[in-house]
């Protein structure tokens, strides 16, 4: 029981992180939190759903189709939402951010929400449906695609933020705007390639999960909770951080649910947010940020 | 010319007019007014937390929904007198906001909004699953009210009530707000550090601000229980926080004629947008986003702009003019 | 600005015209020499707008067709919606619109319970005959009102022939998984006082959230409690992820689901996985599957009248809903009134297309609709395979 429970937190988990990197990455460029992002999220799953099941695409090329819709999205959130309100309160931005996120669940649920006769599309397996055994438990091949592919994303970011040009560039913005200005980067581009990039892992996530439950316009907000606790729990605004906390969230909700009461998997995320936050505002691993300010 | 809509005249037409409406209006549009009334309240005390005191909580609904069961459950189970359970649904709504600031006031910003986003989902989780109190997910009727010495229908016993509830309360914040009390909030919003080094008591100012505040949502909450006859938990999930924000947005955040404007707008919208079907979540959000860019200071400040007789103090200085 | 005494003048026209135009032909709100206008009360958007809309669209299929044969007696049916948004907030508002402002002659909808139990007291005081077709809460018509009949199963009935079924199949170790938001819990309670009733206890009761990401805590509990039959509280999002991982984890239970799954193929097909579904069986409102060919001329036509709905079981509750009212509007003759219609109604029975069986009211009883049928796979096809009429 112990290593299924272990197994699935992983898979869940790793959902979690990669919603989570996305949310932390705007976060730490432009020090907002974007409401929005389940819903590009969850668009991102749809762009996926219309290619893969409608337009009857090959899985991976549809994944790279959301991935590049996600990005496009994103940059519209930024045009649309930030750049006008660049300059305006917190505030400001949070209720902007949640009235574009209803804009897009609305236009979610006006294309695909009555397609089969209720509020969710089926989104059929990418791979072969059926468990295999993997080191004496069985899993879905799907849950080892979601690993290898968040696995994937966390690697090919990593390497983006440390080699190349524009990682460099979006780790100077996100240290300091000003200075990176005046070193003549072009910060407002960098803010666009920030949402978009944020917004195309989401879509990814989104189409990894998929194939595992079924897809309604109403996932985002969910998925949100839980990437907000995976990056309260890591250090608001700590890459690993979040990757780390994603984990978490998804193996404690497995295992609240498992050994104490199925009850707790649903309120897990909120329990972690509140208690991480009145007690350790700074996140398990935000003792370094913590005395920088 | 124009100073016939100034804002005195303004309100004072709508006082007018709500006082009259019983005497003409059918059930519905009665209703609808009573609606109205009751999130003017909530408007106002969510403006005075989040527009003048800028904190960016999300509890509200929550709140108000601590309002709602108390004062409905007191009715149901101990067969309260309704104005006395609403009394206590304002005392518990009031208890339940020092028990969320005093945790909130080592918070701030997104902090503060996250934490507060968490707090309402689980008070939503416990009215949906404390079934030995609360019924859960079905929710309860609230037995019919009975306002028998003055009138005996019910629906126009609640309204009076509301209105009177408003009269008083809203004067009662529009006093606070221009008193030291609404200085200081203003003065927290605009900086901590310079409110503090001005010599304000920002804990105890912020506690004031979270505490007023749930007075005003236990408030609208007890009426709201006794208005629908019924409680159910679906009334105070995350959309409402949004519909309570959208509100105080539109109408003008920080502005306390705003958000009553706001609330009577938005109230008379929602009947509009009946008629949008499909596209509802698509003309909210886009009305949030149309605000919150094109007319950052919400409908008010373009009267301002526009009108004579809108201006008043403690106004926000970033977006207005 | 001063008004115009010509503008004013043609206001107060407008107006008398308007004032003498409104007036009905029939001493019957909402009834005139040509129409009858009847409300439906309901969600119309959002996610569960199919349990409004949909069926809303079923109905309206059917009054369409009263109307392209003649009328009802010579009368058209005008229908019209007003939503509710699932909220009781909304309803009461919704209601009262329908009632004073429509001034509609009897109301024919209802989705949510918790919405149409904050109508029901409008609708009891404004005395309009109203005909649920959606709403599962017991409450709305249980005690009998001589006015307030459904054609929904209602929620303890499913939940009741789920017990019941699972007996009859000799499963001895019953557990449960639910989801516990207002829909699961309309349904959970009375489940509770079902194994009450027979005297057992469920092995496991396990619960999951609507829109859960992942079911394997909740699979390895109930394999843990030995559990040879589940039965589901479940829409189809978590029972789609229930089923797979109690697949994964190879443990395969008899499991019951309710209506929300009723569509077994469809179902099965949504969690994608060959014979994940196989020991699946759900009780449902229907007595036919959407691509039944006995459904094949309903579908054609609620796809001509609305041709962005694919044709699925919420048209069929509505379907079977509008053919009832149709028949107690002819019943009650040209002397159409709310008593008359009520009157109709109170001891009537009719077959539908839809249904298992008849919708029956009689006047003690106004759950007019009781026959639940059970679907499950047979080589791969759904089958309807038995009927229980449920009683308490």
């Amino acid at each position: 029981m112990f290593a299924y429970l272990i197994a699935s937190g992983i898979s869940t988990g790793a959902l979690y992180a990669m919603v989570a990197i996305g949310l932390v990455l705007v976060y730490r460029s432009t020090g907002h939190i974007n409401f929005s992002h389940g819903e590009l999220f969850m668009f991102g799953g749809f762009i996926a759903y219309t290619c893969f099941v409608i337009l009857g695409m090959p899985y991976f090329v549809s994944l790279v189709v959301a991935v590049i819709g996600g990005f496009a999205l994103g940059v519209l959130c930024d045009r649309t939402v930030y750049r006008p309100l660049i300059k305006a309160p917190a505030l400001t931005m949070v209720l902007a951010t949640v009235g574009f996120s209803f804009l897009i669940k609305g236009v979610a649920r006006f294309f695909w929400g009555a397609r089969e006769g209720g509020d969710y599309v089926a989104f059929p397996a990418a791979v072969d449906p059926s468990p295999i055994p993997v080191g004496g438990i069985m899993v879905f091949p799907q849950q080892l695609l979601v690993l290898g592919g968040a696995f994937f994303f966390v690697v090919v970011f990593t390497i983006f933020f440390r080699r190349t040009r524009w990682g460099k560039m979006m780790q100077a913005t996100a240290e300091n705007a000003t200075a990176a200005y005046l070193s003549g980067i072009r910060v407002e581009r960098v803010y666009t390639m920030t949402w978009g990039t944020g917004a195309c892992i989401a879509s990814a996530a989104a189409v990894l999960m998929a194939p595992l439950t079924l897809l309604s316009p109403d996932v985002g907000f969910n998925l949100l909770l839980r990437a907000f606790a995976a990056t309260v729990l890591g250090g608001l605004g700590s890459m690993p951080g979040a990757i780390i906390g994603g984990f978490l969230v998804g193996i404690i909700e497995s295992l609240a649910g498992g050994y104490i009461h199925t009850g707790l998997q649903e309120v897990s995320a909120f329990i972690i947010i509140i208690v991480v936050l009145v007690f350790r505002p700074a996140g398990l691993f935000g003792i370094r940020r913590l005395r920088e300010t | 010319m124009l100073r016939l809509f100034s804002r005195r005249n303004v309100m004072a037409a709508g006082v007018v007019f709500f006082a009259l409406l019983p005497f003409f209006a059918n059930p519905y549009v009665l209703f609808i007014g009573n609606l109205a009334l009751m999130y003017i309240l909530l408007s106002v005390g969510l403006n005075m937390l989040l527009g003048y005191a800028g904190q960016l909580a999300f509890a509200h609904a929550a709140l108000f929904g601590v309002g709602a069961y108390t004062t409905g459950l007191l009715k149901l189970e101990l067969g309260l007198h309704y104005g006395l359970a609403l009394v206590a649904g304002v005392g518990l709504a009031t208890v339940t906001g020092l028990a969320v600031a005093l945790p909130a006031l080592r918070l701030r910003g997104l902090y503060l909004a996250l934490a507060t986003v968490a707090f309402a989902q689980a008070t939503l989780w416990v009215f949906t699953h404390w079934n030995s109190v609360t019924y859960g997910g079905a929710g309860f009727r609230v037995p019919p009210l009975d306002f028998e010495p003055f009138t005996s229908r019910p629906d126009i016993g609640v309204y009076v009530l509301t209105f009177v509830i408003v009269l008083v309360s809203v004067p009662l914040g529009w006093n606070m707000l221009r008193s030291r009390v609404g200085r200081a909030w203003v003065a927290i919003r605009e900086s901590e550090v310079a409110a503090e080094s001005l010599g304000i008591d920002i804990t105890r100012y912020k506690s004031i601000a979270y505490v007023v505040s749930a007075m005003y949502a236990g408030a609208a909450g007890g009426l709201f229980a006794g208005m629908l006859g019924i409680v159910t938990p679906e009334s105070f999930d995350l959309f409402q926080v949004i519909v309570h924000f959208c509100m105080v947005i539109v109408g003008g955040l920080g502005s306390l004629w705003g958000g009553v404007l706001g609330a009577v707008g938005l109230v008379g919208l929602q009947e509009v947008l009946r008629a949008f079907r499909h596209l509802q979540e698509i003309a909210f959000g886009g009305l949030i986003l149309f605000t919150v860019l094109v007319i950052p200071g919400g409908a008010v400040s373009l009267l301002k702009r526009y009108v004579p007789g809108w201006k008043e103090p403690l106004r926000r200085t970033e977006h207005d003019e | 600005m001063k008004r115009s005494p010509f503008a004013a003048g043609t206001a107060a026209a407008v107006l008398a015209a308007a004032w003498m135009h409104a007036v009905p032909a029939s001493a019957e709100t909402g009834v005139t020499d040509d129409t009858i206008k009847i409300g439906a009360l309901g969600v119309l958007t959002g996610p569960n707008a199919k349990f409004g809309d949909t069926i809303y669209n079923g109905v309206e299929a059917v009054y369409k067709e009263a109307n392209a044969t003649g009328g009802i007696h010579g009368r058209m049916i005008e229908y019209v919606r007003e939503d509710d948004r699932c909220q009781a907030s909304e309803a009461v508002g919704a209601v009262k619109k329908l009632i004073h402002q429509h001034e509609v002659f009897m109301i024919h909808g209802g989705a949510c319970s918790n919405a149409s139990l904050a109508a029901k007291p409008e609708i009891v005081a404004a005395d309009v005959p109203w005909v649920i077709t959606a709403s599962t809460a017991s409450s709305l018509t249980d005690p009998v009102h001589p006015r307030i009949f459904t054609t929904m199963l209602a929620g303890w009935m499913e939940s009741y022939a789920q017990v019941q079924y699972a007996i009859d199949l000799g499963m001895e170790r019953i557990a449960i998984v639910a989801q516990h938001d207002n829909w699961g819990r309309s349904r959970y309670d009375p489940l509770i006082e079902a194994f009450k009733l027979h005297g057992i206890e469920p092995v496991a009761d396990e619960e999951i959230a609507p829109d859960p990401t992942d079911g394997t805590p909740q699979a390895l509990r109930l394999q843990a409690a030995q559990a040879d039959a589940v039965i589901l509280i479940l829409f189809p999002k978590a029972a789609a992820v229930i089923l797979r991982d109690a697949y994964k984890i190879g443990y395969k239970p008899f499991l019951i689901g309710g209506s929300t799954v009723g569509d077994v193929g469809v179902f099965a097909n949504n969690v994608g996985i060959p014979g994940a579904a196989d020991k699946l069986h759900a009780v449902s409102t229907i007595g036919y599957t959407a691509d039944d060919p006995a459904m094949a001329e309903w579908k054609a036509k609620v796809e001509a009248a609305f041709p962005n709905d694919t044709f699925n079981i919420y048209h069929m509750f509505g379907i079977a809903s509008g053919q009832f009212v149709v028949e107690a509007l002819k019943r009650a003759g040209r002397d159409l009134t709310r008593e008359s219609v009520s009157q109709a109604m109170n001891d009537l029975s009719v077959e539908t297309d839809p249904y298992a069986g008849p919708i029956t009211c009689t006047p003690t009883d106004h759950q007019c609709h009781n026959n639940a049928a059970w679907f499950g796979l047979v080589d791969g096809v759904t089958k309807r395979v038995g009927v229980t009429a449920v009683t308490r």
